[in-house]
């Protein structure tokens, strides 16, 4: 167990490495001077040049500038955004958590909905509901997200005029951020009217929930059947019905959970699919997230932006991945010795 | 004497014979394959099955409707968008560079993520946790997030995009090839060409990259669905295909600003993705479905 704890460890730190060692060398990447991309200053001439570097310390070697950077990314000076001049850790800190509330609800749709819909399709394999549920997930799957984010804009809030267009919450309300979390901020806030801000906000998160949610569902809800078919097939299975027991006590004694447990290293994989899902259905809603702040940073050549931005997007997903990866490696004993951490 | 061979008288299907048998059994995978077929058609043949240019303008004739509308026309089949641009030929052409540029992407990801997992598959010890546990952290990164990077580094462009999505593509095939790799390489069949003194080289070519062409198929046509919705969000969020281009993720932003007064310029190139990406997943279920039948009999 300690050495599992351990080994992830070494993985979680390695890789945080390489991806700052990454994100370091994007400032001489990118097209243009390194002086203009870290600051966004043309200097004038070569003194102030001379000073800017010393002060970015341009003119050390690059371990020394690593170091620094480094330093500057634990101690949370982390540079200024071109196009607001806000502190980019307070930009990130404010987009960050709406991403990963959307992200979050549209997982907990699509487990609360995907779960048991795989169950039910698995445990009647190739019957007409079967049928019915799996054509559904791979239509639904194959929907590209933000063609079908636009019909759900189109449909609900153009047509019908059901749900609001774009943002968290209405302009009405002024939620003091403490967590990030819109709802949770709202629950702790001393608003008068909370249970109208709460309605509104959720209206909000409707449209975009299930535009990420949906594909999300789909896939969950194949690979759930999938594992489903694969446990009650297994010989144990038979040897279960040969001593007579009922197909209920089937289900919930050996069914239910050696099905679960190799969804879980597939829902790992999942995690990156919903990122970029979200990142993409983020812009169509102008939902102030990470997405959208990257997205917007592209297009005005953003840089210290899209350095610290793909710095904190990258390490969030890694981080999500090793946990549920070393999770899954803690629960299964069945998975090989030799076979080491892996993704 | 009885002139006949026991074994020459039964046919003997061969695997792939096997598993087309097994896949043309169910109806939706060959709706799906017939779908593919179409679109693939349309792809190479565009050139030739188009009425106008690509970029060719009709001023006379701006946003006119589907000719399945009222005041549609049977000259421009889809209509036209806000430049008086075919959309049927667009839409064609759409699917060339759509589908041709996944295809590519896939190939290149393919060649790169194999070599690399027989690699990873066969090293032992240190080196072998190395060459695997860094590309599958390092690629959990998200598609948007590899392209936003190149984008930044090395500008706009649909080569540029490719790229990234093969960059994004590359750790799947490195991790279904080890995986593979490893659970063949402790079955009697490769220790028996060990004994015959077979080296490593040989083996891979001889031994498992037979066995992994299935796995391949299969994951070819996952990668491909990927890389069709990837190219398009690119275009679409304009990181990728540039707007002349008539690449279909590109059309349907082009026709965003046109949503109200001209909604077939969303819908028609949009639901061409949908039915593109639909076909090739219905293909690639079947695929596996068949692949598993011909396996458990």
């Amino acid at each position: 167990m300690i050495r599992i704890l351990a080994r992830y460890s070494i993985l979680f730190v390695l890789t945080l490495l390489v991806l700052a060692v990454m994100s370091f060398s994007l400032a001489y990447l990118f097209p243009g001077d390194v002086l203009a991309n870290l600051t966004g200053i043309v200097p004038a001439n070569d003194e102030q040049r001379a000073a800017l570097e010393k002060q970015f310390r341009l003119d050390r070697s690059y371990l020394v500038q690593f170091f620094y950077y480094m330093g500057d990314l634990f101690s949370g000076e982390w540079g200024y955004s071109f196009t607001s001049g806000i502190p980019l850790r307070e930009e990130i800190g404010i987009a960050m958590p709406a991403t990963i509330e959307l992200a979050t609800y549209s997982m907990l749709m699509a487990l609360v909905i995907g779960i048991p819909l795989g169950y039910y399709a698995g445990m009647r394999c190739y019957s007409s509901s079967d049928y019915i549920i799996n054509t559904t997930s791979i239509t639904t799957y194959s929907f590209p997200v933000f063609w079908f984010a636009l019909l759900l804009i189109l449909v609900f809030s153009l047509q019908l005029d059901k749900a609001p267009l774009s943002g968290r919450i209405s302009l009405l309300f002024d939620v003091e951020p403490v967590s990030g979390f819109i709802l949770i901020d709202i629950l702790l806030s001393d608003l008068e009217n909370k249970r109208l801000a709460f309605k509104d906000a959720m209206s909000h998160l409707t449209l975009p929930t299930i535009a990420i949610g949906a594909i999300s569902t789909a896939s969950i809800v194949r690979i759930t059947r999938r594992s489903v078919i694969d446990a009650k097939n297994q010989p144990y299975i038979a040897a279960a019905m040969s001593r007579g027991l009922s197909g209920g006590q089937i289900f919930f004694r050996h069914i239910l959970r050696n099905a679960l447990l190799p969804i879980l290293p597939l829902m790992a994989i999942q995690i990156t699919t919903l990122i970029t899902n979200t990142m993409i259905v983020e812009t169509l809603f102008s939902w102030p997230g990470i997405g959208n702040w990257l997205i917007q940073a592209i297009y005005q050549r953003d840089y210290p932006a899209l350095r610290v931005g793909m710095l904190a997007v990258s390490s969030l997903v890694i981080m999500l991945t090793i946990t549920v990866d070393m999770f899954n490696r803690l629960i299964d004993p069945s998975r090989e010795k030799y076979e080491h951490a892996a993704i | 004497m009885p002139q006949f061979s026991l074994y020459e008288e039964e046919f003997h299907p061969s695997p792939w014979q096997r598993t087309w048998r097994a896949f043309r059994a169910s109806h939706i995978a060959m709706a799906g394959a017939v779908l593919l077929a179409i679109f693939v058609i349309f792809a190479i043949f565009a050139p030739l099955l188009t009425p106008y240019g690509a970029n060719e303008q009709n001023i006379d004739g701006l946003l006119v409707p589907p000719s399945w509308m009222g005041n549609g026309s049977i000259s421009h089949l889809f209509g036209t968008d806000s430049l008086g641009r075919d959309l049927f030929t667009r839409v064609i052409y759409g699917c060339r560079i759509t589908l041709g540029s996944a295809f590519i992407t896939v190939v290149i990801a393919m060649l790169i993520g194999v070599s690399l997992g027989a690699f990873a598959g066969m090293l032992r010890g240190v080196r072998s946790s190395i060459a695997n546990h860094f590309p599958d952290a390092l690629m959990a990164i998200p598609t948007l997030l590899i392209a936003i990077i190149i984008v930044a580094i090395f500008g706009t462009g649909l080569v540029n995009s490719m790229w990234a999505i093969t960059l994004a593509l590359i750790p799947q095939f490195v991790h279904h090839t080890r995986s593979l790799v490893r659970s063949e390489m402790k079955k009697d069949y490769i220790v028996a060409s060990k004994l015959d003194g077979a080296n490593k080289w040989q083996l891979f070519t001889y031994s498992i990259l037979p066995n992994m062409t299935e796995m391949l198929v299969v994951q070819g046509t996952i990668a491909l669905s990927i890389a069709v919705i990837d190219i398009a969000a690119l275009g679409f969020l304009n990181l990728g295909a540039q707007s002349p281009l008539p690449e279909l993720g590109a059309i349907l932003s082009d026709g965003l600003d046109v949503t109200y007064l001209a909604p077939w310029n969303v819908a028609l190139p949009g639901m061409t993705i949908f039915l593109l990406v639909l076909s090739i997943n219905v293909v690639g279920d079947g695929l596996r479905s068949a692949l598993r039948k011909r396996v458990n009999h």
